[in-house]
């Protein structure tokens, strides 16, 4: 490896080239991690055409003339370059902060010829100052939190070569963290993407700086020519994560004094519409990132100060994708802690759960067990250490407890939820924070063993119970394997099931009513109920299950 | 002349400020695109339409004050030769009062006589609007701003809030409270009492099943902790949900006496943003936090 005390101007060049071919290996990751700020998967791409317009703007060098007197064009001019490249390439939220890190870069290296690792690291420090004035909003464990720690964490007393070691080591070390520092990615189960794809762009330069230059080509990349999904957005969509806006606006000499001008009015008005907001000026140019609902009203803003260069507005819905288990070694999307696989049948009851957190929702039930094929499919299309099943009836159970040992992806886990509301419940106690699988196992077994289920139903025959006699198409209360109610009058087998699960004593109620109930029906029944248990709390869900009217859940 | 700010993140509304003479900063909040200054922006909080705004999806965010604004509400006073007494919320749950030091600092250089005051209430909407109304009680009997620090120091600590919330999706995008469990028990009744710490962070320290015992547990803080608790005012907080309110009231005055001075406010729409509706908290004078 060789050892370089003084970085030149064709070797920064190369570093930079190669940066962006290790970025381009590692894009497709970096992606894939992308959940922050909006999980549009993006980022690699964004990053990497970023940093190719820098590499494009670079004046012709040489590698082959590294060391030599011929390579005396300074350092500076080609970190400025750069700069300048990336700041009308800039895309994306990390691919702007990364422009504004070479920037301040850049302004590091100012009428430097060459620089030893000592003044490269001031000029990181000058880049860490530079990303962060650019976001006016710091958040914390994304791309400037990798800067900022990298570079804290470095060593200049030696050669480049040394410093760009403890670079990367502490880069990676923040890159670990970032789930600490940003709940989302911690819930994703991933590190930060803008933080990956930085440290991927500095491992790259790393290469080059100890010799290891690949002559392969850039990747492309996917976002110059993107493939709309338009599905992703149809007539019922809702607006959900607005639209990403970004434009270039020269200041006009005729709409403001340049010379007096504050930026600042433009920030602020961005930070108070918008989110995700990175923006900064060079010159009169002012380069803006901007999340919005209404792009038009920004638009119509910024007209007063100047017109506009470039411009691009995409609605993220169209951007939004599902990230897929993916086989790229250098950021590997590590699986979550927990997966979570359930069965249940209608179309309110699948929602709920997958509301409260399961992964994949099996249809089926009683009357028709998902095969063990279901399962192993569901399992296929979770990245997850333990995958936890809940079958919701003793029959499924079996089945699941077969699959278990078939299935090599994740540790399987099934929990003996024999109903609806023992599922709904275990599913709803997990706590995703907790690494000790068997601690979480046995609390959410403790949970649902504290939970009643009841059913109201149609009797398909006549029988006989305990307690009360069923008579063919009356309707029926039961827990289990017990009759419990009987009535010609549903929303009464409802009342006195309720009463007998012993709602008086519990503290929590959900309701599932099923497909044949009426809204107002069920409503009034859950009015008739506070009344008469004032400190039970009722929660009602339309389930629309099929077979069985009310499901109760008794905690 | 000493002139007596708040902001609407403690909960005092504008009716009440005319009352003990407080100026109001208005904290903002955003719909979507909209960004609404309390007071400013509508005359009275319709809080239960505020609230079903969220219960049916919406999630405003909040954004910290511009440098200008805090300049545009203190520098008249400077200027007028007033001295400036700041009672805020919670300094550890939002980064607006960094952009104020700045302010400040220019303010300083300009009006280097004058004095500011600040005294940090380390809560949120009930426990800071029970501090608020101990200062203006404290300025009423002659205290001088002076004495009104020292008196903070030692008191600021002394005023808990315990509380829960519905929903717990608003904490979580807020990232706001720390040792949550990572459970959806929103869904299934379960409640975290979440409280403010010494250094007015927001802490979940445990979790209810059901509403009832949620509330009870609050009541139940209040008499194990409360010290002198008769002598201040009780202040309860809720989000849109007067009925638990009034539960949680009657039965604080059924332990310590009906002449128990409990007041019950409704949530801010700027500290709401981040609680979600269906939220209810107390805050009394205490031994501790």
């Amino acid at each position: 490896m060789q050892k370089t005390t003084q970085l030149d101007s064709p070797t920064f060049a190369t570093m930079l080239r190669q940066g962006a071919v290790q970025l381009g290996r590692d894009k497709k990751a970096v992606n894939d991690l992308n959940v922050f700020p909006i999980p549009d998967g993006d980022t690699g791409d964004n990053m990497l055409m970023t940093l190719k317009a820098g590499c494009a703007s670079l004046p012709n060098s040489n590698p082959s003339l590294r060391g030599t007197k011929q390579s005396r064009q300074k350092l500076s001019e080609v970190a400025s370059a750069a700069s300048s490249g990336m700041l009308l390439g800039a895309r994306g939220n990390s691919g702007v902060i990364l422009s504004r890190i070479f920037a301040g870069l850049a302004n590091g290296l100012k009428d430097m010829v060459e620089a030893d690792a000592k003044t490269f690291a001031k000029a990181m420090q000058a880049a860490v100052d530079e990303a962060y004035k650019s976001v006016p909003v710091p958040v914390e464990g994304t791309i400037i939190t990798v800067l900022r720690e990298g570079a804290a964490g470095t060593d200049a007393c030696g050669d480049l070569n040394h410093y760009f070691e403890t670079l990367l080591e502490a880069m990676q070390v923040s890159l670990d963290h970032t789930p600490e520092l940003l709940p989302v990615l911690k819930d994703a189960g991933v590190v930060d993407s803008g933080g990956a794809g930085l440290l991927s762009i500095f491992r790259g330069m790393n290469d080059a700086l100890s010799g290891n230059i690949s002559d392969e080509e850039i990747a492309p990349t996917t976002a110059s020519t993107p493939t709309i999904e338009l599905d992703k957005f149809t007539e019922n969509s809702t607006l959900e994560f607005g639209y990403c806006t970004e434009f270039l606006l020269r200041l006009m000499r005729s709409k403001v004094d340049l010379g007096t001008f504050d930026e600042k009015v433009v920030f602020d008005y961005l930070n108070k519409v918008g989110e995700s907001v990175v923006a900064f000026r060079e010159g009169t140019i002012i380069k803006v990132h901007v999340h919005t609902f209404t792009p038009g009203a920004i638009l119509n803003e910024m007209q007063k100060y100047g017109e506009f260069l470039t411009l691009k507005i995409e609605n993220m819905a169209l951007q939004h994708h599902q990230s897929t288990n993916q086989d790229n070694a250098s950021f590997k999307v590590p699986p979550k802690k927990y997966g979570v696989v359930t069965v249940a049948s209608g179309e309110g009851l699948i929602n709920a759960f997958h509301e409260i957190g399961a992964d994949e929702v099996i249809a089926g039930g009683q009357t028709m067990n998902p095969s063990t094929q279901d399962f192993l499919d569901a399992f296929a299309r979770i990245n997850a250490q333990h995958i936890l099943v809940f079958p919701n009836n003793k029959n499924i159970k079996m089945a699941a407890d077969q699959t278990a040992e078939l299935y090599k992806g994740a540790d399987i886990h099934v929990l003996p939820s024999a109903t609806i509301g023992e599922g709904y419940y275990g599913i709803g106690s997990i706590d995703r924070d907790n690494a000790n699988v068997e601690e979480v196992i046995t609390s959410v077994t403790e949970i649902m063993q504290s939970v009643v289920t009841g059913m109201v139903s149609t009797a398909i025959r006549d029988a006989e119970g305990d307690q009360v006699n069923v008579h063919m198409g009356d309707y029926v209360g039961y827990s289990g394997k017990q009759l419990l109610s009987d009535s010609l009058n549903r929303v009464e087998a409802a009342k006195a099931l309720v009463e007998r699960l012993g709602a008086a004593s519990r503290d929590v109620m959900l309701i599932f009513f099923g497909e044949q109930v009426p809204q107002n029906e069920a409503e009034s029944l859950v009015a008739d109920l506070q009344t008469q248990y004032k400190n039970l709390e009722i929660m009602l869900n339309n389930g629309q299950q099929p077979i069985y009217d009310y499901i109760f859940v008794l905690c | 002349m000493l002139t007596f700010f708040s902001d609407t993140d403690c909960d005092i509304t504008p009716k009440e400020c005319a009352a003990y003479n407080i100026k109001l900063i208005s904290m903002p909040y955003t719909v979507g695109e909209q960004v609404i200054y309390p007071y400013i922006d509508f005359d009275e909080f319709d809080s239960h339409k505020f609230y079903d705004m969220l219960r049916a999806g919406t999630m405003p965010t909040t954004s910290a004050m511009s440098e200008e604004a805090y300049t545009q509400y203190f520098e008249p006073e400077f200027a007028a030769g007033n001295d400036i007494l700041y009672v805020h919320f919670s300094s550890g749950t939002s980064n607006t009062f960094t952009i104020m030091h700045q302010a400040l600092e220019k303010l300083k250089a300009k009006y280097p006589e004058r004095k500011f005051y600040e005294i940090d209430t380390l809560g949120i909407s009930a426990l800071c609007y029970n501090i608020v109304l101990e200062v203006a009680d404290l300025l009423k009997a002659g205290k001088t701003a002076e004495e009104i620090v020292e008196w903070a120091k030692v008191e600021v600590p002394k005023f808990p809030m315990y509380f829960f919330a519905d929903d717990l999706k608003f904490f979580r995008r807020s990232g706001r409270v720390s040792g949550l469990a990572a459970t959806m028990g929103g869904f299934i009744g379960i409640r975290p009492i979440i409280h403010l710490n010494d250094e007015g962070k927001m802490v979940s320290i445990g979790k209810e099943t059901g509403r009832a015992k949620a509330i009870a547990r609050l009541v139940q803080y209040v008499e194990d902790l409360g010290e002198d608790v008769k002598a201040h005012r009780v202040v309860i907080g809720h989000s849109d949900c007067p009925d638990i309110a009034a539960e949680a009231k009657r039965q604080l005055k059924e332990k310590f006496g009906q002449d128990l001075n409990v007041i019950t406010t409704v949530v801010n729409p700027t500290i709401g943003s981040h609680c979600g509706p269906n939220g209810l908290g107390i805050c009394f004078h205490a031994k501790h936090r």
